[in-house]
């Protein structure tokens, strides 16, 4: 089993201090910033983040997990100051290094940038991603532009260049609406709204022919769900046939863009009540574009049907581990 | 005189409607809405002119400024839609529609004064009985409604229910606020009241999408239906939906095919959620099953057809969708084409005219 959405964060941002340029300690001190304040998120949901390789090792022997992918969100809240968001981003690189990827085998790791500084970002996707542990660079899926737009050639030169993946998680800027009319009154419709976000990203990731200038990068979506994409797809494609005039630097029919390029992980599922609806959708969907992912410790509840036991064996064991493996470049 | 040869019609049961058309884009000239405005607002709307960005001109539509290529009626200063006449031959003779719905889309991005707004949209509102209910009886029309005022939109709710040929209020995708927040629902109390559905149509002004704003019309049309998926989840998160059980509301021109995995979203959301909102007192699939109709332009082209018997099937919306052209627009669906044949006869028969029938309480023209 690889499961491609572990959380992980340091116990303090003193701990990430040790990593960072003494500046930046007094301007913490000074201000008396907290890492990773959790803004809206609902005190009890937010779970225990796991904070060392020891609870990290007990998580995937208790799974009987053989590979996980470990994501820090603690930049989300910390993004602004540019070179502050760069300096944690490296401070929090260099904790995941050193005290988790060197400590625990099984663990590999998304590398956090800034999004206010583009080449501060490539950069550090240059300098970490030589590490082949870190497989992907974390993006929130909300942005202030979206992801396809050219802004981002560096990051996404860099993570080509450096054999990483592109993840766009859940949530991120804080601040940002998610909806085209403002922010959502509840963290019901809040946390709805990550897989409408997501939506978008994909439109702009292909509208814009980031895969046609990036051939060889990929995208992973994490925690956004995924039974969304098949109608999104065909809207798109419809779309493209009747308007290509506009974008004739794509070639190809989006969905095949995507089916190449972007992966999807299976944590929150929001599934069918009945496992013959599930198949149809990972059907639909296609089997060889989930991920699998526990999403710990984030509680996604009990709704829908489970998901590897509603697919036959040969998806169950793609989505469980083989697409993870081909995707990143991995073995398990 | 040849002698008629009187057929007698079944006793008045109602004929069954073969084609509905609940979607049609008439365009009420700005020289005709001026025409019918207060001297107040019409000399505003002539030396003022209208506050909101065309998104037409942010996003230029790819060809023909995103109109079939065949719809420009002659005549001076005439666009598409803005002919009767040519509506006439080319959508409701030529597809044989027994009725068809008209949206007004000229005031769906009023973002301009208060008083303004609740003028051109009553003007609207004037010109689309004149100008077009009155000399054809095929069409009906929804109520345009300055929707960010709601004490004038009642009003204006208040003027036109009483005309049997205005069968629903019209909305946009998107205002100044979220359409399931409390500043709607005087509005929703009102249509609700006269049995009035509540159209939301794709469109309106948009605030960015969550990402940032998107570059080209390609992704701003294929995220109509993502918009959508949005104003549905804000009726149901906001209470909406729940505080008006009589509320019945139409999805227009967002597509349909993404109704299954935003029900099983919003359902497996409202589990973990639902003590935060315990004022929802229905699943989110039955709050929609009891109170939401879609339309199906632009319709999804799944490359499996038995993917949109699914769709279908998942989200339990075979007396639920309702077949719709769009016309002029660029994307126009024709009632003899877009439905895929894996659809049962029965299915296609209600989308093409059933349910229409029966949520509008619609009959064929004498």
């Amino acid at each position: 089993v690889i499961d491609c959405d572990v959380h992980c964060q340091p116990d303090s941002l003193d701990t990430l201090l040790d990593h960072m340029d003494p500046y930046w300690r007094s301007y913490v001190e000074d201000a008396t910033i907290a890492l990773g304040d959790p803004g809206s998120y609902p005190p009890h949901l937010r779970g225990d983040v796991p904070t060392s390789a020891a609870q990290l090792t007990a998580l995937l022997d208790r799974d009987g997990t053989d590979l996980a992918i470990v994501s820090c969100l603690a930049l989300d809240g910390v993004h602004r100051h540019p070179d502050y968001a760069s300096a944690v981003a490296r401070g929090l690189n260099d904790w995941m290094r050193a005290e988790l990827l060197d400590r625990e085998p099984r663990l590999r790791a998304s590398a956090v940038v800034s999004t206010t500084d583009i080449e501060a970002a490539a950069a550090e996707v240059e300098r970490i991603g030589e590490d082949p542990r870190f497989v992907q660079v974390l993006l929130p899926v909300r942005s202030d532009v979206p992801y396809g737009n050219r802004l981002y050639n560096p990051i996404y030169a860099a993570a080509e260049r450096r054999g990483l993946r592109i993840a766009l998680h859940a949530w991120g800027r804080p601040g940002n609406a998610p909806t085209t009319t403002g922010i959502a009154a509840t963290y019901l419709e809040d946390y709805v709204s990550n897989a409408h976000v997501a939506q978008n990203q994909l439109l702009s990731l292909v509208a814009e022919g980031v895969f046609t200038r990036f051939p060889q990068l990929g995208v992973a979506v994490l925690e956004c769900g995924f039974a969304w994409l098949p109608p999104l797809l065909w809207r798109f494609d419809k779309d493209w046939k009747g308007v290509w005039r506009e974008v004739p630097w794509i070639k190809r029919r989006p969905s095949e863009q995507v089916r190449e390029h972007v992966r999807l992980t299976t944590a929150p599922g929001h599934l069918p009540p009945s496992p013959k609806e599930v198949a149809e959708v990972v059907e639909m969907v296609g089997p060889d574009l989930l991920l699998w992912s526990s999403d710990h410790p984030h509680e996604h509840g009990p709704a829908g049907a489970p998901l590897l036991s509603s697919v036959d064996a040969q998806a169950a064991a793609a989505i469980g581990s083989a697409n993870a493996a081909a995707f990143y470049q991995v073995a398990a | 005189m040849t002698d008629v040869h009187v057929q007698e019609r079944p006793a008045r049961t109602r004929t069954a409607l073969q084609i509905v058309d609940t979607d049609i884009h008439p365009v009420i000239l700005p020289s005709a809405q001026r025409a019918r405005m207060s001297a107040r607002w019409a000399r505003h709307h002539e030396r003022w002119g209208r506050r909101t960005p065309h998104l037409t001109s942010l996003y230029p539509r790819a060809r023909n400024k995103g109109m079939r290529a065949d719809s420009w009626p002659d005549g001076e200063g005439h666009v598409p839609g803005s002919s009767l006449e040519l509506t006439q031959h080319q959508l409701l003779d030529e597809h044989a529609i027994e009725i068809g719905i008209l949206n007004c889309l000229n005031a769906q991005d009023c973002f301009d004064p208060p008083g303004f707004a609740a003028d051109l949209n009553r003007a609207l509102n004037d010109a689309l009985i004149e100008l077009w209910l009155e000399p054809e009886p095929r069409l009906r029309a929804a109520i345009c409604v300055p929707h960010d005022h709601p004490e004038l939109a009642v009003a204006e709710i208040e003027r036109r229910a009483g005309d049997p040929r205005f069968v629903q209020v019209l909305f946009p995708a998107a205002g100044q606020e979220p359409f399931g927040s409390r500043r709607y629902w005087p509005i929703y109390q009102a249509a609700a009241a006269h049995g009035l559905p509540v159209a939301f149509h794709t469109g309106g002004y948009e605030g960015h999408r969550g990402t940032g704003w998107p570059s080209y019309y390609l992704e701003e049309h294929a995220g109509y239906g993502v918009v959508m998926q949005r104003v549905l989840a804000s009726l149901v998160c906001d209470g909406a939906l729940s505080a008006h059980p009589d509320l019945r509301v139409v999805l227009t021109e967002g597509g349909m095919a993404w109704m299954p995995s935003l029900i099983w979203r919003l359902d497996a959301a409202w589990e973990l959620a639902h003590d935060e909102v315990p004022e929802i007192d229905r699943r989110p699939s039955q709050l929609i099953h009891d109170q939401v109709w879609l339309d199906t332009q632009p319709i999804e082209e799944p490359d499996d057809p038995a993917d949109f018997v699914r769709i279908v099937e998942h989200a339990r919306l075979e007396d639920r969708l309702m077949f719709a052209t769009d016309y002029p627009h660029w994307d126009f669906d024709s009632p003899a084409r877009a439905l895929p044949r894996s659809l049962s006869k029965e299915v296609r028969a209600q989308i093409l005219g059933g349910t229409a029938a029966a949520l509008y309480d619609l009959e064929a023209a004498a």
